[in-house]
This record gives C-alpha cells, sequence and structure tokens, in this order.
C-alpha cells in the first residue's frame, strides 16, 4: 500500500485531473489567450498545494485564487495598454479588445470594482452558491447578495447606455 | 428592443470549454509547489532544521458514489493469521478490537488473496489507484464462524483494478430483512462503513470492524466527506435481500468520521412518502452542501462542513420546491429507482425514470444550477435499458447505468440545452449495471447488476470505454 505522502500525492493528482480543465476554461474567457488561461490556472493549483494541508472546499479556494489572479493580470495589461498608448498615438485609446460581444461584456466586468467583480465572477459564472461566496468572501450572506444586486445593477446600466 | 441583461445573461450562460494541460503540468506545479513550501518552512523556521514532507496533503474532491482521496491505509497488512481458517476474508474477532490481534510488528508477507468466488456488489475508491469492493465469497453455508453464511468479504485494490487483494471485513452475511451489508463507502482508506442493511465501521483501514446499533432501523444510503459521515435510517419491512423495501420513515444521521457518535440530523427526521406509503431516498453529497432526495420528492439541503440543521429547498418565493418526479421505491442496494440524484460540474442533475417497458423506459433529466431551487429540462438519455444508477463528473458529463449498459453524455447540462447521449463501448455485463460512480471526470467505476459477477468495469476516458477487472 501506498505511504500517506503517496496518498496525497495521489489525492492532489486527481484533484488537479478533475478541476484544471474547468477552471482553466473558465480563466481562458477572461484573459486574452490560452497561456495566459494556462499560466493562471498552474499558479492557482501550485498556490493551493504549496499553503495547505486541509481545505473543505478546494474547488471555491481555487476559484477565489484564480478571480485574484485575474484581477492581477487586468491591471498588468492595463498598464501595460496605457503605456503604449503613451508612446504611440497610433493605437486607438478604445478598441483595445476585440470585437466579440463575448469580450465587451468581460470588459464590462473587468470594469466593475473588486467588491462587486469578485462575487459576480464567483457566483454568476463559477456557480458557486451565495452561501459559498460569502464564506470565501469572508462576508456576510446578505452583503453578498446586496454585491450581487449591484454589479448586475451597475452591468445593465453600462450596457443601456452603450446600447443607446 | 435590446435588453441590456441579455447580453450579460447570454455572456454568462455560455458553456465554459474545458481547456486541457499540456503533459507534465503536473508534475511541473507539484516541484513548484513544493519550492515554495520549502522556502515559506526555512523561511518561519529561523535557522531551525527542518524536514519537509516530500508531498502536500491535498483536500479531497467530493465526487458521487466513490469517495475520498487517500489510500486504504492498513488494508494491504492484513495477514492470513488475522482471518478466519475458513472464512473469506473476515476478522476472526470483528466487533471487539482486541489489541491481541494486532501482530506486534507487520509481516512482511504478501498480501493476502481475494477469496474464492468473489461476487462484488458495492465499490468505492478513494483515489484513482485504491478501491474497496465489498460482496460476497466463498459458499453460504459454508462461511464463518461464528454463522454459516457470514461471507462478507472486502478486497481492495492499489493499482487502480489492475490486481486486487483480500482485506479483513465485517463478519455478517449478505442482506437478509434487517441484517447483513451489502454496500460500502470510504472516507479516506482509514475509515470506512459497510452498510445496507446493519451498519458497520472501521476506523483503521479494515483491521478490525465495530458493528454500529442502528435500533432496527435500516440503513439504506450513507456517504462522507469533510470528516463526517451520513447515513439514511429507515424503518423497512422488506424481506431477504430486499432490504430496502416497504420502508416508510427515513432520518438522516451523522457522525464524526472517527468515533462513531451517531445523531439524528435536526430537520431531517421522520421523512414520509406522500400517504405513508413505500419510498426510498438518496443522499448526495458536495464540498460544501448535502442534498437529500426526499421520499415525498422534495429536496433538502444543509451544510456538510459543520453540524447544522438541514431545510427544505425552497422557490425564490420560498414555497417548498417539488422535484420533477418523487423516487419512488428502492432497487435491491437502497438506491432509489424512480429518480436518481447527482451531483455535477457546479450543479444538480435529476433522472426521472418512466415505467419500463420490457428493456426500454423513458429516462428525463433536470438540471439546476442554484442548488434545486430551480430545474430546467436537460433532455432524455437512451431508452434502451431500465435505469439503476446515475453519476455526474466535476467537469459536468452525466453518466446512467441500466440494465443494458451504461449510457454517458459528451456534453454537460446547462445553457447549452439537451444532453447528447453516447453508449458506451465495452460496459458488457449480462444484466447491465447496478451502480456507475466518476472517481474523477475520466476515472469511474461500475458494478454489476449481476450479483454472482466477480467483476467491477472501469473506464479512464470519461465512460467511453469500460474493461472487465475480475476480483480476484
Amino acid at each position: 500500500m501506498g505511504t500517506f505522502r503517496t496518498s496525497d500525492r495521489l489525492a492532489a493528482e486527481e484533484l488537479f485531473h478533475a478541476c484544471y480543465p474547468r477552471l482553466a476554461g473558465w480563466v481562458r474567457r477572461l484573459v486574452d489567450d490560452d497561456d495566459t488561461a494556462h499560466e493562471i490556472a498552474s499558479e492557482a493549483f501550485t498556490r493551493l498545494l504549496a499553503r495547505w494541508s486541509a481545505l473543505d472546499n478546494p474547488q471555491s479556494y481555487l476559484y477565489m485564487i484564480a478571480t485574484n489572479l485575474i484581477r492581477d493580470h487586468w491591471r498588468k495589461v492595463g498598464r501595460e495598454r496605457r503605456a503604449l498608448r503613451a508612446m504611440s498615438a497610433t493605437i486607438p485609446a478604445e478598441g483595445v479588445y476585440h470585437p466579440a460581444q463575448d469580450v465587451d461584456v468581460r470588459a464590462l466586468i473587468q470594469g466593475l470594482p473588486d467588491r462587486l467583480r469578485q462575487p459576480f465572477l464567483l457566483h454568476y459564472y463559477a456557480g458557486f452558491p451565495i452561501r459559498d461566496v460569502a464564506e470565501m468572501l469572508g462576508r456576510p450572506e446578505g452583503t453578498v447578495k446586496a454585491d450581487l444586486h449591484h454589479a448586475r445593477a451597475r452591468l445593465r446600466a453600462v450596457l443601456g447606455e452603450a446600447h443607446g | 428592443m435590446d435588453e441590456p441583461r441579455d447580453d450579460i445573461d447570454t455572456w454568462l450562460e455560455t458553456r465554459v470549454t474545458p481547456l486541457q494541460p499540456h503533459p507534465g503540468t503536473f508534475e511541473q506545479i507539484r516541484r513548484r509547489a513544493r519550492r515554495r513550501k520549502a522556502g515559506r518552512a526555512a523561511l518561519t523556521a529561523a535557522g531551525a532544521v527542518v524536514v519537509l514532507a516530500g508531498a502536500i496533503g491535498i483536500p479531497r474532491l467530493v465526487l458521487n458514489g466513490p469517495a475520498g482521496s487517500t489510500p486504504v491505509a492498513g488494508s494491504g497488512t492484513a495477514t492470513p493469521a488475522q482471518r478466519s481458517s475458513t472464512g473469506p476474508g473476515k476478522l476472526t474477532g470483528t466487533g471487539s478490537p482486541r489489541p491481541t490481534d494486532r501482530p506486534a510488528t507487520p509481516t512482511p508477507t504478501a498480501p493476502p488473496p481475494v477469496p474464492p468466488n468473489f461476487a462484488a456488489s458495492s465499490v468505492t475508491f478513494v483515489s484513482t489507484s485504491t478501491g474497496l469492493v465489498i460482496g460476497q465469497a466463498g459458499t453460504p453455508g459454508h462461511c464463518g464462524p461464528p454463522k454459516a453464511n457470514d461471507c462478507t468479504s472486502v478486497a481492495a485494490t492499489d493499482d487502480g483494478g489492475s490486481t486486487w487483494h483480500g482485506v479483513p471485513a465485517p463478519v455478517t452475511s449478505a442482506p437478509n430483512g434487517g441484517t447483513g451489508v451489502s454496500q460500502v463507502r470510504s472516507l479516506d482508506g482509514v475509515s470506512t462503513w459497510a452498510f445496507g442493511p446493519q451498519l458497520y465501521a472501521t476506523h483503521d483501514g479494515g483491521q478490525h470492524w465495530g458493528h454500529i446499533p442502528t435500533h432496527g432501523l435500516r440503513v439504506t444510503g450513507l456517504e462522507t466527506v469533510n470528516g463526517i459521515v451520513y447515513a439514511v435510517w429507515a424503518r423497512c419491512a422488506g424481506a431477504g435481500a430486499d432490504f430496502a423495501a416497504g420502508c416508510t420513515t427515513f432520518s438522516l444521521y451523522s457522525s464524526p468520521a472517527g468515533t462513531d457518535d451517531w445523531s439524528p440530523i435536526a430537520g431531517a427526521t421522520g421523512l414520509q412518502a406522500s400517504g405513508s406509503a413505500p419510498g426510498s431516498a438518496q443522499l448526495v453529497l458536495t464540498g460544501t452542501t448535502g442534498y437529500l432526495m426526499t421520499p415525498a420528492g422534495q429536496l433538502l439541503s444543509g451544510p456538510v462542513t459543520s453540524p447544522a440543521r438541514w431545510r427544505t429547498v425552497t422557490t425564490a418565493a420560498g414555497v417548498p420546491r417539488s422535484l420533477p418526479c418523487a423516487p419512488g421505491a428502492a432497487e435491491t442496494g437502497g438506491h432509489p429507482l424512480q429518480a436518481m440524484l447527482a451531483s455535477t460540474g457546479p450543479g444538480l442533475v435529476l433522472l426521472c425514470a418512466g415505467q419500463a417497458s420490457g428493456s426500454q423506459q423513458a429516462k428525463t433529466l433536470y438540471y439546476s444550477a442554484d442548488g434545486g431551487r430551480s430545474w430546467s429540462p436537460a433532455g432524455s438519455a437512451p431508452a434502451r435499458g431500465v435505469a439503476m444508477s446515475l453519476s455526474g463528473t466535476p467537469t459536468g458529463p452525466v453518466l446512467v447505468a441500466t440494465s443494458g449498459g451504461i449510457d454517458f453524455s459528451t456534453n454537460a447540462p446547462g445553457a447549452s440545452g439537451a444532453l447528447t447521449w453516447r453508449t458506451a463501448r465495452g460496459a458488457t455485463a449480462a444484466g447491465g449495471y447496478s451502480y456507475v460512480g466518476m472517481t474523477t471526470s475520466l476515472q469511474g467505476v461500475a458494478v454489476p447488476a449481476n450479483v454472482s459477477a466477480d467483476a467491477v468495469w472501469f473506464t479512464y476516458d470519461g465512460g467511453a470505454h469500460w474493461r472487465e477487472s475480475p476480483v480476484r
């Protein structure tokens, strides 16, 4: 029989095979390319394996880490794009994203404040129940519900303006 | 006129396309995690000598059916001296652990063989490699002591079903009214439960099994997660192998996994079908939430991370949500036959089985992405065969075991509409399968419906192809 060490490795591998493809696919819809999605998903798993020896819901934790990594990635890309625009007048201030509707919505979500974006992605997009999201973010369920409401209202308002 | 919310809804409802990892990604991640953990430990140890474990403890991913994540510790250390001389793989002193039964020093002998004539009735996997199967072996009437019909046996694998060896088993018989066991579930390979209808537990990897008194109630379902075990205790009248027949009242009990300290779950006791008719119930656990499909066709849910009251799942308006179908009567192993519940991806899937006509049966599926508060049609599974078991996967596709074989969906339920189905290849057990469960999105196991079959079946590609693994 395997030792405890071997068993944990098997458990980690099992978790990886079960969760990685969906997590990476989830990230992919929020970033521009496959490589970045793989980088973020791999980093989320690395942090999970490096820091936790007991966790009730590893999937929640993975998505939470990934959400934060995506936020960091957006900030980094935003800084790079702003720097690029400052250097080159040929690059338009708008239209950074592809015209597909998927990306338009993503850009709107990207524009949400952290406090609203995190529960929005975890609940509406990743599918975690409000109770889980509240636990993950350390907020009361009522607060999460209110945050979700405000996030949707803000997105609707922006979309409404965009649609004239 | 454009509705702004449509764009957001469309975006949210577009199904995520899984992105497969590049070869070697897991090893790369593991090495990177180990380096970071080592670096952090070195910092926090402030110069102390620190010996780091080479692997990192990872919480278990909760799946439907097979559960757990760590090997059956100790199952391979069973020695022939611990087994009855004529019995098919059981302890001589089960029920009252005797220190003297345990060798002072493990004997470095080969694992004991699987007893002859082993016939599987239930299986549980605690990782992709390690699992347990429970069944009957030997010749009824010639097992024991103490009783000639105590032929219950357990076999284990630590190589994904390539080879099997014997493991000590609870001393009892096949289900016979209120006695015997037929099902097995394991939390971590150390704490394992045999049940249906009686309840036995081991907390040392099978070296010793203890009988848990259930006060005349029969255990018709059991699942475990997060160091807690949950079981459905029912008042039943079924005789012989049909121990889960004629069950009229159901209650959910739980215990910390290591203590055998069972108590009822508030809000989930005394459950009955409409008109107190015989029925069944089904328990499904995820990493955070447990669900109990009640005999009346409603859903109870509660947290599985701490003891708390379970509540009826309601609609947004606060009205108890009736499921699209009620569970009806139970099959021999205790699972409902008319409604089957499973967790899949981020949601729940429900199969409503129609009246069987020969070897054909309508099987309608529903999907809930909000914990059972609302259900959407997800199409129909193939009519061939009578549905016996339903399994979800972490990534969403669904499998159905039937009397005719195994069918699997090529997509996940959700906004994409109806499931599309294919029939698995190689799932050729005569009489079909009584159970199917996925250990990961790719690997799963199925138990043949034929109670005398000496094999279980494995898939390693998400259910498309199955391979027989003789338990011998």
